[in-house]
């Protein structure tokens, strides 16, 4: 149900011209693609010093809610570029994307990623006062972090498996990994 | 020549002479002898483990290649935060020397990853990076980034801060900020050169 859902919004954004001049603009897509790689230092950058920071690693001497506040807005205007940019990738190759199983993956990452940011910015708002200046954020802000970490990590090895074609569905592919990628029976090749 | 009679920039004066010697030679004959002289190298790195490795197992050679992008994103996050701080830009409320050498000592170990996982990238696909121009504009823009950073900001930095007028820690600033944005833009440039 949801896959086939996929499968005809993907099918429909395919058949807009601007999808297929983005597609084959060779300079525009790479423009695009750099810019999206690129992006990684401003905001994972900015990412895994605060995340650093809560585990004593950078800046232990510089109080831990000056770090995050400054940090935070280069780090937002990173990941909202890196958002607009993954769109319009996805926007230029929307069949294989959305079918892509580690596509899938990425985003079931990036959704954790966001709600282990949210807790994380709603315990440390709360227990800030106790521990700024400390070297080492409490236990499980700690864990919050080692948490972002890890699941960055896992965001950025899924999106340069992206690149690679075992999964596609033009492989005909069966079983866990089909209903995974969203493979539909009978669909068209792209 | 003793480097006392070139003053307290000796190390600038070296670092811009090797990078003028370094252009002196990319526009000469030698270029291409020293690019000959480097084929059987490059053959030779496509047989080591990591070559074989490289070719042979696809994810394997992009897990190391995201590790490769984390270490890049974690390096380029300490060069934002730096070389921000040295222009007044946002950070100016953190301790300036704090924030220099903390940011340099995780940018010294995020080069370190980007450096090996670069040469198992290498490995991987060296033939073909051996005759792609752009994998060398490449390195010479990483040369000259780690003479930069390593010969010329670092010393100078390393100074007492209320020393160094702010034209020239400005100056520092703006020229890492441009040559290690050059070493990125000419990665991914390799990214889409093949």
């Amino acid at each position: 149900m949801i896959n086939q859902a996929v499968y005809s919004f993907s099918v429909w954004l395919d058949s807009l011209e601007s999808s297929t001049l983005l597609h084959e603009s060779f300079y525009m897509y790479n423009w695009i693609e750099s810019t999206h790689v690129l992006f990684l230092m401003v905001s994972l950058g900015m990412l895994f010093l605060i995340d650093l920071r809560m585990l004593g690693y950078a800046f232990p001497n510089v109080p831990a809610s000056k770090v995050a506040e400054k940090l935070s807005m280069p780090m937002f205007f990173g990941f909202a570029v890196m958002i607009i940019t993954g769109l319009m990738l996805f926007y230029a190759i929307p069949v294989r994307s959305g079918q892509s199983l580690w596509l899938r993956i990425k985003v079931v990452l990036l959704i954790a990623a966001a709600v282990n940011a949210l807790l994380f910015h709603w315990r440390m708002k709360r227990s800030i006062s106790s521990w700024d200046t400390d070297a080492k954020a409490p236990i499980g802000l700690r864990l919050g972090a080692v948490l972002s970490i890890i699941f960055w990590v896992l965001i950025v090895i899924c999106g340069r498996l992206i690149a690679y074609d075992w999964f596609d569905c033009a492989h005909g592919q069966s079983g866990l990994a089909g209903v995974l990628a969203g493979c539909i029976d009978g669909q068209a090749q792209f | 020549m003793s480097t006392a009679s070139l003053g307290s920039y000796y190390r600038t004066i070296i670092t811009v002479a090797v990078v003028l010697l370094a252009t002196a030679f990319l526009f000469s004959s030698l270029r291409v002898d020293a690019w000959v002289g480097l084929k059987p190298f490059f053959e030779w790195m496509g047989t080591t483990w990591f070559g074989v490795i490289g070719t042979t197992w696809g994810a394997v050679f992009a897990v190391v290649q995201a590790f490769h992008l984390l270490a890049m994103a974690l390096m380029g996050g300490a060069i934002i935060v730096s070389d921000g701080r040295l222009l007044g830009l946002g950070f100016s409320e953190m301790d300036e020397r704090e924030v220099l050498d903390k940011s340099h000592t995780i940018f010294s170990r995020s080069l370190a990853v980007v450096l090996l996982t670069g040469i198992f990238m290498a490995c991987g696909v060296a033939m073909k990076i051996y005759y792609l121009e752009v994998y060398w504009y490449k390195m010479l823009a990483l040369s000259v980034g780690i003479l930069f950073t390593y010969g010329i900001k670092k010393p100078l930095l390393a100074k007492s801060l209320d020393d160094i007028s702010p034209l020239v820690r400005r100056a520092v600033a703006l020229s890492s900020l441009v040559v290690w944005f050059s070493v990125a833009g000419a990665g991914r440039w390799i990214g889409f050169s093949g």
